[in-house]
């Protein structure tokens, strides 16, 4: 790491807002940090300030409320999700997801927000994430919006978040609480890797949605299905929405096998 | 930035420049030298330390961050020039090789060990799996968790296939 950059530790909101409206573009937010550190390391960010958000108050950790259902804060960690009693309860498929997620050690501080916000195609809370239909809650200086999350990707690693502004939380609604859901993630080695495609199926009181990751320049979301329908009609479906690259890990073909293969036994799993 | 650290017991009052990892405040600032630097991208688990009694990588947390918060590092295992169990376990299992990925190693394992006393071998290998080892295969490693969770003896040690 060699750039040098400034540092600031807001405690308020109102302080952290105030940083990013006079800063904008220059500077940068340090959740967890496991993807900021790496990209300045490489040189593919140059803040002139870092901004940690670990220490405003007003930030909640997981929490949960009858109207909104599960809320993910801004400093809610990976580990945090997958260790949470209702999380494994209610959406054990978000559990599944974040467990794949790098390394015990990475996830003690990786954020769920940081992995979102990054907008990776590959992002591995996303899949799971869209299905459940979570809505993402982005606030700045000039007040709150809220997006669903099937409308917040725009392009790799591009979202509709404006410089000034953070996602203060990621909902995830009361009514997919129990959906039946299964997550399956293609990697090259047993342990800490990327995905090669990965695909999350969820099973709604009938209403069947299938999210896809690394499988197009953002993750995927393909709803209007039942548990009645035919699995190849599914599975067509998805194969449809899917439009992959050749990369460093493996080739597009090989991908668009493996996202039916998935899609079919996650379809299998939760009709 | 001015910045105030418990590390392995003992509290730091320094100056730290912002654009540092804990990594290299911990090596090049305290020269606790024990931590290593593999990769630097939170990659190779070799800089593995307990950040307020969590293990994170150290090349993934800038040194401003720590600021108020308790380190311990590979350098507060022995006492006293006494290894701890895990360290012994370690020696006495073969699990060092060159020795590069040891610190960081030993450093998730007492993680492990803390949220799950006994785990099984399937657990030792999530537990291990952010720390890269090019040496040893893994084998005795995992031996020597099972040797320090008191799941092993003499009859079964170097015996078993785990990986």
């Amino acid at each position: 790491m060699n750039d040098i950059f400034k540092y600031r530790a807001p405690t308020s909101r109102a302080e952290l807002f105030g940083l990013l409206a006079s800063h904008g573009e220059g500077a940068k937010i340090l959740a967890g940090g496991t993807d900021l550190l790496v990209d300045i390391r490489n040189g593919l960010a140059h803040p002139e300030l870092v901004i940690n958000l670990k220490k405003v108050e007003e930030f909640s950790g997981l929490t949960w409320s009858q109207s909104e259902g599960l809320i993910i804060g801004p400093l809610t960690t990976v580990n945090d999700v997958l260790h949470d009693a209702r999380v494994r309860e209610s959406y054990r498929l978000l559990a599944d997801c974040a467990l794949t997620i790098a390394s015990h050690q990475l996830r003690n501080r990786a954020t769920v927000i940081g992995n979102i916000v990054h907008a990776s195609p590959g992002a591995d809370m996303a899949p799971g994430l869209l299905c459940l239909g979570a809505q993402v809650r982005i606030a700045s200086q000039r007040g709150q919006r809220e997006v669903p999350l099937k409308d917040f990707f725009t392009g790799v690693k591009r979202t509709v978040l404006g410089h000034d502004e953070i996602v203060e939380a990621i909902t995830v609604p009361p009514g997919t609480a129990r959906s039946r859901g299964s997550y399956r993630k293609l990697k090259r080695i047993d342990g800490h890797d990327l995905a090669l495609v990965s695909v999350a199926v969820t099973n709604t009181d009938g209403a069947v949605r299938v999210g896809i990751g690394s499988a197009a320049p953002t993750p995927l979301l393909v709803e209007g299905l039942t548990d009645e329908d035919p699995a190849d009609a599914v599975v067509a479906a998805a194969r449809g929405a899917a439009r992959p690259i050749d990369d460093l890990r493996c080739s597009k073909e090989y991908r668009e096998y493996m996202i039916e293969v998935f899609v079919r036994r996650s379809f299998e799993e939760v009709r | 930035m001015w910045m105030s650290v418990e590390v392995n017991g003992h509290i730091y009052e320094r100056e730290v420049a912002e654009h540092w990892t804990l990594l290299r405040f911990l090596r090049e600032d305290l020269e606790l030298t024990g931590t290593k630097d593999g990769c630097s991208a939170g990659e190779c688990g070799a800089c593995t330390v307990m950040l307020n009694g969590e293990a994170v990588n150290s090349c993934m947390v800038l040194a401003a961050e720590v600021d108020g918060a308790t380190i311990e590092t590979i350098e507060s295992e022995a006492v006293n020039g006494e290894l701890s169990e895990i360290q012994a376990a370690f020696a006495r299992n073969y699990a060092v090789q060159c020795g590069y990925c040891t610190a960081g190693m030993v450093m998730s394992v007492r993680e492990l060990l803390r949220l799950n006393p006994k785990p099984t071998v399937a657990e030792i290998k999530e537990g291990i799996e952010g720390n890269l080892c090019r040496c040893t295969g893994y084998q005795q490693i995992i031996e020597a968790v099972l040797d320090v969770s008191g799941q092993i003896t003499d009859e079964t040690r170097g015996g078993l296939k785990y990986v």
